[in-house]
């Protein structure tokens, strides 16, 4: 198995770059290349103590199962791809998502990793609200999945 | 009719449970959704920032699939709103 995906309900369990590494290692690979995506303690001057995260969880599945698909045939066929994102409550310093990726060459290893990553965050249907020092909350913005041209 | 709309991020305000039931006339499509969706929160939640909502929300069909404004609704069908996304 070349691909692994999940959801990660944070509250019981941690996102692991250990178990990534593990996941990745070949002797075949030349590279490797590892993307930690963490709840910052900030955001627009706003001071953020966590992250929920909610997730459709049957379709988020199937976009990862795509996305790394599609990495892959754009890149390396026989490159190797981790990808867990966090789903519910985390707080500050917690991994949000963790992408690893093992491959022939350096070159092929970071296209992957960063085109995973972007392709995530336009096609998955993820969505994050904002916990502040203040006790106030926010659903954060983000981008629309309706065709561009119906959204006047 | 009635749908089910399963409601996802920003869309949860809407309900304190993860499902709203949305009262539609007979034979409405997604496009009948969105003006009810907007009748809704100018209604309830107009101080909120969901008034963008209905027109950059897409929709799933069971099959977890995009559906379009024309895609006919049936009764009782369990659809998915799917406010603008932003993980990573």
């Amino acid at each position: 198995m070349s691909v692994h995906v999940a959801l990660i309900k944070i509250e019981e369990k941690k996102i692991s770059s250990e178990k990534a590494k593990k996941f990745i290692a070949s002797e075949k690979n030349g590279a490797e290349s590892i993307f930690v995506g963490r709840v910052r303690n900030e955001n627009g001057g706003k001071k953020v103590i966590g992250v929920t995260y909610d997730a459709h969880d049957q379709a988020v599945i199937k976009s990862f199962e795509s996305i790394c698909k599609n990495a892959k045939n754009k890149f390396d066929k026989n490159g190797k791809i981790f990808l867990e994102h966090a789903k519910g409550y985390a707080s500050v310093g917690e991994i949000s998502i963790l992408i690893a990726v093992g491959s022939g060459h350096r070159d092929e290893a970071f296209k992957i990793c960063r085109h995973v990553l972007e392709e995530v965050k336009h096609q998955s249907p993820i969505w994050k609200k904002e916990h502040y020092t203040d006790g106030k909350e926010e659903w954060l913005p983000g981008h629309s999945l309706r065709p561009k041209k119906q959204v006047k | 009719m009635e749908i089910h709309l399963k409601l996802y991020g920003s869309s949860k305000i809407l309900s304190d449970k993860d499902i709203l039931n949305v009262q539609l006339p007979n034979n409405s499509n997604i496009q009948n959704l969105r003006k009810v969706l907007t009748k809704i929160i100018s209604e309830k939640y107009s101080k909120s920032n969901l008034n963008s909502l209905p027109r950059t929300a897409a929709f799933f069909s069971e099959k977890d699939e995009v559906i379009n404004d024309n895609y006919k609704l049936k009764d009782k069908e369990f659809i998915s709103i799917i406010p603008p996304i932003g993980g990573g």
